[in-house]
């Protein structure tokens, strides 16, 4: 008997649209070959200066050094104060997306310090070393040194250690979702939440949505084999994968701060992502999932002035309200 | 990588081109359009169509914003009269009985007129399957009985309601240039194109709104080099000009044979910037020009017209030319 693969859900009109465009740049799958030209392409589109992160004042810019985990080399980060803020300032913590082979500590940042504008937040982000030069456990190690030392240092960098939030996309959503788990798990910083989008979470890239997607959009199974082979190697999708590289992979989803997570339906990891949230829920946590409808994978970073794009924003704000000023 | 980052390279249009054609074949709606327009082209784009009562406008953010103002006649005032003027200046394409418009007043952008052929196109198309056939805003058998004075009160009355106007309401008259009547509600902005507009009204006065509105289309220009001016023009912003109407052959006036007579291209336009900007130097902005080209263009025309016009007089002289000059050419 032949397996039939679902046709897949249509993308939003504007989405769709949009991808028709974008596409050409950017196709769904990428193979490891493919990593070094990457890399040279994302150097010459994503540039973020000091000056674009100072926002014309609102916010100092530093970047401190801090001791890597067990003897790992010093790990970088970025951290943007905001000069006008009053009363207790909050920290969000933010872990870059880039399928774990790709960016930096600036890909991403500018969604952070517009919620650091709106909540009054440090942004402090992370520069860990990329697969495959640099296999699991170091890129998670390193976020987790990282978020040591900042909570370590709330008193100097100006926040409420009781107001610290993890937030990553995409692989660094699944990067703030294993630290979530390795504070949980190793007595580290009591996080208040964690804003996963379309995080990365399950090594074994088997899902419905991963099969129905296959060459589809941004991100598909076969670029999601590239991303997880390099940062695991032969062990990807086999049975020795901790849950701090493949969170998925806990075995016990309970007593984790509240999880905000956002997926489109049009894309590998929405599976991954409701199973996610959903076994949260049955672990007793506090949980809030949104699918947005015809979304292909980071579809608000890509076409932000969609209006899918705009709402999936707004619903971040809301549960950053809920969670920072409730 | 974002959508908006389109380069002026021959791939934007093709960009364009592959954004619209994803919109139709998903079935986007009109908002989605007029959102594509606004961020592929860098500048609000707004969608009116007066018949069916939709006006969408939107940010090259992609957010949603309403006109700054959208009364009509009656709620007109100076800001609103420069907005309007600005109206008629900006690049559309018409899609259908609606306008897409780029609020674009200096330079086109290098996507502009790909984005407003394939948006117009786009939208023509949702408004004809989702809004059905525009309502008989248009009919002109109602329009004719609604403008006329020697018509039962009654009849034009029912006239009104079934174009849509309540008795209770204001509308207004708009004579196109060509000699088409419409009639729209006093809320409604004026569609786009060439038209004189009468004072919004309540409907049993229509026949006065629209013998304000015949006059106004004569006052109007095609806005060539030829034929310099507005394309839109108010009766109630002509004041006392609109007595000019009375001159019995204004093309037989000294001064508008003179105008006719120059044969200088550049002539009209430089003349009507002068008179209608405050200074030599908004003209010449008004105009593209160099300020000292300005200069000698308008020693030479002062040459030509045999008349000053570095003083009020001769200003005034000129501006009431260009006038009668347009009513001999819009009879």
């Amino acid at each position: 008997m032949t397996a039939v693969v679902p046709s897949p859900p249509p993308f939003d009109p504007e989405l769709g649209a949009a991808l028709a465009v974008l596409g050409e740049q950017l196709p769904p799958a990428l193979t490891p070959e493919m990593i070094p030209l990457l890399r040279q392409g994302a150097a010459v589109m994503g540039t973020i200066s000091d000056d674009d992160l100072r926002r014309g004042g609102k916010f100092t810019v530093e970047e401190r050094a801090v001791p890597g985990l067990d003897g790992d080399p010093d790990v970088s980060l970025l951290i943007c104060r905001p000069t006008g803020a009053t009363g207790m300032l909050g920290c969000v913590y933010h872990t870059h997306g880039g399928g774990m082979i790709l960016g930096d500590n600036r890909a991403g940042i500018d969604l952070m310090l517009d919620f650091a504008e709106e909540f009054g937040l440090v942004v402090v982000s992370v520069e860990y070393r990329l697969a495959p030069e640099t296999p699991h456990p170091g890129p998670v190690n390193d976020c987790y040194a990282g978020l040591l030392w900042t909570a370590a240092h709330a008193g100097e960098l100006g926040f409420d250690p009781g107001r610290l939030i993890v937030a990553g996309g995409s692989a660094g959503g699944g990067l703030a979702a294993a630290l979530a788990l390795m504070a949980r798990d190793l007595g580290g910083p009591e996080l208040l939440g964690q804003l996963l989008i379309c995080p990365m979470l399950d090594d074994r890239n088997g899902s419905a949505s991963a099969v129905q997607m296959q060459g589809l959009g941004i991100w598909d199974r076969t670029a999601n084999r590239t991303g997880w082979g390099a940062l695991l190697g032969a062990a990807a999708g086999g049975p020795d994968v901790s849950p701090y590289a493949a969170p998925a992979r806990a075995a016990d989803l309970g007593n984790l701060p509240p999880a905000f997570i956002d997926v489109g339906s049009a894309e590998t990891f929405r599976d991954e992502d409701v199973a996610y949230a959903t076994r949260i829920w049955q672990a007793g946590g506090r949980a809030e999932l949104h699918v947005w409808p015809g979304g292909f994978h980071g579809f608000d970073m890509m076409a932000p002035t969609a209006v899918i794009s705009q709402d999936a924003r707004q619903a971040r704000f809301r549960w950053l309200n809920r969670m920072l000023n409730a | 990588m974002r959508l908006a980052a389109l380069d002026a390279d021959a791939s934007a249009a093709v960009q364009v081109i592959a954004y619209f054609d994803g919109l139709v074949e998903a079935g986007a709606g009109l908002q989605s359009i007029v959102r594509g327009a606004a961020v592929l082209a860098g500048c609000p784009a707004r969608l009116d169509d007066t018949a069916r009562r939709v006006h969408i406008r939107m940010l090259p953010d992609g957010i949603a914003a309403p006109a700054p103002l959208a009364g009509g006649e009656h709620r007109a005032d100076d800001k609103d009269t420069e907005r309007r003027a600005g109206d008629e200046r900006w690049p559309g394409a018409a899609a259908g009985t609606a306008v897409l418009r780029l609020e674009r007043s200096g330079a086109a952008g290098p996507v502009d007129a790909m984005v407003l052929e394939r948006a117009a196109a786009a939208a023509r198309a949702v408004l004809d399957r989702t809004r059905g056939r525009a309502p008989a805003a248009d009919q002109p058998a109602m329009v004719e009985l609604l403008v006329d004075a020697s018509a039962p009160a009654d009849a034009r009355l029912r006239a009104g309601r079934l174009l849509g106007l309540a008795a209770d309401t204001t509308a207004y008259a708009m004579v196109r240039h060509g000699g088409e009547i419409r009639v729209l509600s006093g809320d409604a902005d004026p569609p786009y194109g060439r038209a004189g507009i009468g004072p919004a009204v309540p409907v049993l006065d229509l026949p006065v709104s629209h013998d304000a509105a015949r006059i106004a289309v004569r006052f109007t220009a095609a806005g060539t080099d030829d034929d310099p001016g507005e394309p839109i023009i108010r009766y109630g912003e002509l004041g006392a000009l609109a007595m000019l109407t009375h001159v019995p052959e204004p093309g037989a006036v000294p001064d508008v044979r003179v105008l006719e007579q120059a044969g200088t291209p550049w002539l009209l336009p430089t003349l009507h910037a002068v008179t209608t900007t405050a200074s030599l130097r908004a003209a010449a902005t008004h105009l593209r020009l160099h300020h000292s080209t300005l200069q000698d263009r308008v020693a030479q025309a002062e040459h030509l017209l045999g008349w000053s016009l570095h003083d009020q007089a001769g200003l005034l002289r000129t501006h009431l030319a260009l006038i009668l000059r347009r009513l001999h050419r819009n009879p």
